[in-house]
């Protein structure tokens, strides 16, 4: 008798699983093509993330962070898929404690934040898909998605103190880019040469 | 108490009150010294900007209709 009780409530459990999984679509589009800077990849990498997803939803616990749950589906199955397995810490340049607001205030005549309204869409995207994929998923889960550190920490599995100083890296690297293509584009003027 | 704090210590939470990872004591503190502090408050204002910025240039990208009647199929 429990058994035939069970079955639609399972079935009633599995639909509204499917249906909240669903309201992540873009979030996770978003980031596989990020990841993957491929539109087929990317939607290879979605629709398996929720074949898996569906396959182990008996872990995923009601209430608690499912876009971090997918979350970590999709890197896992990205690393494995892309890098096999393997989540080499790629060194950024170092850039010292080069910053652009700095950079911009001691060098450019247009005020620091018109600066960044000039800077187009598309370039943005650029700096960040030019970042290394552990750079790359920091950025996109706190910056992009609003992932707290600690979720964020969950998700890639690293510490929070790593996180931290992955996203400082990466956003110092992001603004170098920008700096270079805003010099390159003339939003900024080049500098006074010495 | 003394709750000032020196633009070094604002800064160096800067990344942390701009993703809301401070306390509410600690975010109360950065706040006070940025209302007193142009230069820090210029500063934070550009740091945020630039989160903002990446946000928004990033999350324009919606998932393909076909991905989603796809998926669909699989889930239901």
């Amino acid at each position: 008798m429990t058994t035939l009780v069970a079955v639609p409530d399972q079935r009633t459990d599995s639909a509204a699983f499917s249906e909240e999984a669903l309201t992540h679509l873009d979030t996770l589009y978003r980031g596989a093509l990020r990841l993957t800077r491929d539109p087929d990849r990317a939607q290879d990498l979605v629709q398996d993330t929720y074949v898996r997803a569906l396959r182990y939803q008996h872990s995923y616990q009601p209430g608690t962070n499912m876009k971090a749950w997918l979350f970590a589906i999709m890197r896992n199955l990205f690393w494995d898929r892309f890098k096999g397995g393997r989540q080499e810490d790629v060194s950024l340049d170092d850039l010292g404690d080069f910053a652009l607001y700095d950079t911009l205030k001691d060098t450019s005549a247009i005020p620091e934040t018109e600066v960044l309204d000039r800077i187009a869409a598309d370039e943005v995207v650029k700096a960040v898909e030019k970042l290394p994929p552990l750079h790359r998923e920091v950025v996109l889960l706190v910056d992009v998605e609003g992932f707290s550190y600690k979720d964020a920490a969950q998700v890639i599995g690293i510490p929070i103190g790593t996180v931290m100083s992955r996203l400082h890296r990466a956003r110092q690297q992001l603004q170098k880019q920008l700096y270079d293509y805003a010099l390159e584009s003339g939003i900024v003027p080049a500098e006074r040469s010495a | 108490m003394n709750g000032n704090l020196s633009c070094d210590e604002c800064m160096e939470r800067l990344d942390e009150f701009v993703d809301r990872e401070l306390t509410d004591a600690e975010i109360r503190e950065v706040r006070l010294h940025l209302e007193f502090c142009p230069p820090c408050e210029e500063r934070y204002r550009f740091q945020a900007g630039f989160k903002r910025l990446v946000k928004v240039c990033c999350e324009q990208d919606k998932a393909p209709a076909a991905l989603r009647e796809k998926l669909q199929k699989i889930l239901f």
